[in-house]
């Protein structure tokens, strides 16, 4: 598959403090790749590095093979971007900034302005004046600036910034369907339950590096497996599991027990059904991106 | 580098300010222009005329403003990064903006002037633009001031700009532009004095803003020992090392 984006051994210093050490990453052409760290971490100066919008202290930021710097801008025709907060001219209506952005031939510019003022449901408001916007509005109109001309590469730092859930939603399918249709994003964002129900790639940054690059899949089914397992009489049931010799994972109210050889789960059960302990559920834990994001911090502090 | 003179310009013509200002302008033209009507004893037409009701005066006063915004504002709305992370190369969108003051300008000045001969025409028909106006007819006074304007409208506009660009803010230039203005329509008598003892002090850029005073009495040049060609050389060079100034403090700015 096609990298479209290349981030290389990328260095940057605010004055004398050092932000990026050395950050690497890829994301394939149609993935979209989450970029989670820390308040502070540097989410936000890698994206602008990545734009051409700073200069850097070493690295090599490459779109779809073609390096791009402050001084090099030739590629970003094909990316679109909102960065921190949505840029708005108060003087101007939600319309007009698209029109003010928008390229194409006159009938193009119509079908991209109709498509993003539909996808973002923006219909209700795109004809006033943004000083009158509220703060979901400006983000909505921040947003579709950056997916108007249908760029090959999105970039969007924390895109679901005061919307409200239908419209993260509706987000949320919007970037599914561009994806599909071989977008590739880029999406930094706190809201790590959002990111994993659409991320293909995670990119953990802590301390200035990329501590880890994996897919959502892998992440979810990382490290040993845990079930918990619900029954009407938890207390005997717990008797019974430790009478039989196995071992609950502490801290835990339910019941829960990690899946260390391939017959832990089913010895358990049967131990439970030999005492005749009705139980009413088994659930496996996944992993999911907070629990790892949680572990990384914690791993980093350690160091 | 079309389309970003396109994008300059729609936005200013979105702008309400720029056109509360162009309507300032006339206002007060036309609000001078019953002044000289009413009290033509002190306010004589003809100087009136020569003073464009105050028209070249306003127009700078609005222009200064303007140009302090147009960087300015991209960094207070937060619009600076979509401007900047476009293919476009950072000294096209600085060049775009430089053209949109350019156009603005000479868009103000023939505003001006056209409201200046309207009111001359409609209202002092007994102005006669063929009678001598310090011993040149007064049309041709008139327009050789003008040039002036336009040339040291430019050097101030620079300045403007750099202060807009170093600061980030509009207010701190509008500010330094006004006082820059004032200061050499009330000190020039001062300036003067000090060229006299100093006369290389005569290469400062306030000295340069008196061109329109000397193109029209070329007897001034005496007193600010700069011809002509030399004044306009140092006008020129002023602006430009401004804007170049402006260009390298934006090129290189992190947003
Ligand atoms: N213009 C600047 N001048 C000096 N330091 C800066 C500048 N911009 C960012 N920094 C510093 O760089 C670090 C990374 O900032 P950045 O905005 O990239 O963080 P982030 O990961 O996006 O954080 P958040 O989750 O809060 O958005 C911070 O410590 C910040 O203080
Ligand atoms: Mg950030």
């Amino acid at each position: 598959m096609a990298t479209e984006l290349k981030v290389k051994d990328l260095h940057k210093f605010f004055g004398r403090k050092q932000v990026l050490n050395g950050v690497d990453f890829t994301v394939e052409t149609g993935h979209i790749a989450a970029l989670v760290g820390p308040n502070g971490a540097g989410k936000s100066t890698i994206m602008k590095a990545i734009l051409g919008l700073i200069t850097t202290n070493g690295g090599e930021v490459t779109i779809a093979g073609h390096a791009v710097s402050i001084t090099s801008h030739q590629e970003l025709d094909n990316v679109g971007a909102l960065i921190e907060y949505p840029g708005i001219y108060p003087f101007l209506t939600g319309r007009q900034h698209l029109d003010l952005f928008v390229t194409g031939t006159k009938a193009v510019k119509k079908a991209k302005i109709d498509w993003v003022v539909q996808a973002m449901q923006m219909g209700g408001y795109i004809d006033t004046k943004a000083k009158s916007y509220s703060l979901g509005m400006k983000q909505k109109l921040g947003i579709a600036q950056a997916l108007l001309n249908r760029p090959k590469l999105v970039i969007l730092d924390e895109p679901m910034n005061g919307l409200d859930p239908q419209a993260v939603k509706n987000l949320r399918d919007v970037i599914v369907s561009l994806a599909k249709g071989g977008t590739t994003f880029l999406i930094s964002s706190h809201i790590l339950s959002e990111l994993e129900k659409l991320a293909d790639t995670v990119l953990m940054l802590n301390g200035g590096r990329i501590v880890q690059q994996t897919t959502m899949h892998e992440l979810q089914n990382a490290g040993t497996k845990v079930f918990t397992i619900h029954t009407v009489d938890d207390e005997g049931a717990r008797a019974a599991l430790i009478n039989q010799g196995i071992q609950i994972l502490p801290g835990n109210k339910t019941i829960a027990i990690a899946l260390t050889e391939e017959d832990s789960l089913d010895k358990a059960l049967r131990a439970l059904i030999n005492v005749n302990v009705t139980i009413t559920g088994v659930n496996q834990v996944k992993h999911d991106l907070e629990g790892s994001f949680l572990d990384m911090i914690k791993s980093g502090e350690a160091k | 580098m079309g389309t970003l003179i396109k994008q300059e310009l729609f936005k200013l013509v979105h702008k309400k300010g720029t056109w509360i200002g162009a309507a300032l302008i006339v206002l007060v033209q036309f609000g001078i222009a019953a002044l000289a009507k009413m009290q033509g004893k002190i306010f004589g037409p003809a100087d009136m005329f020569q003073s464009t009701f105050l028209g070249t005066s306003m127009t700078l006063f609005v222009l200064i403003a303007s140009t302090a915004s147009i960087v300015s504002m991209e960094f207070q709305y937060g619009t600076v990064k979509q401007l900047l992370y476009r293919k476009f190369y950072r000294s096209q969108v600085f060049l775009s903006k430089v053209c949109v003051v350019v156009l603005h300008m000479l868009a103000l000045f023939a505003l001006e002037l056209a409201v200046t001969f309207a009111i001359k025409f409609a209202i002092f028909p007994q102005v006669d633009l063929a009678a001598k106006y310090m011993g040149t007819p007064a049309w041709q006074y008139l327009l050789i001031g003008q040039g002036g304007e336009i040339l040291t409208a430019l050097l101030l506009l620079s300045f403007v700009l750099l202060m807009s660009t170093l600061f980030k803010t509009n207010a701190a230039a509008i500010a330094c532009g006004y006082v820059g203005y004032f200061l050499i329509s009330m000190a020039s008598t001062l300036l003067l004095m000090v060229i006299a003892r100093w006369h290389w002090v005569k290469w400062n850029p306030f000295t340069m803003l008196m061109l329109p005073q000397q193109l029209q009495s070329p007897d001034i040049a005496k007193a600010t020992y700069l011809s002509n060609p030399e004044m306009i050389g140092g006008l020129v060079v002023y602006t430009v090392v401004f804007t170049l100034i402006a260009y390298l403090s934006f090129r290189k700015r992190n947003v």
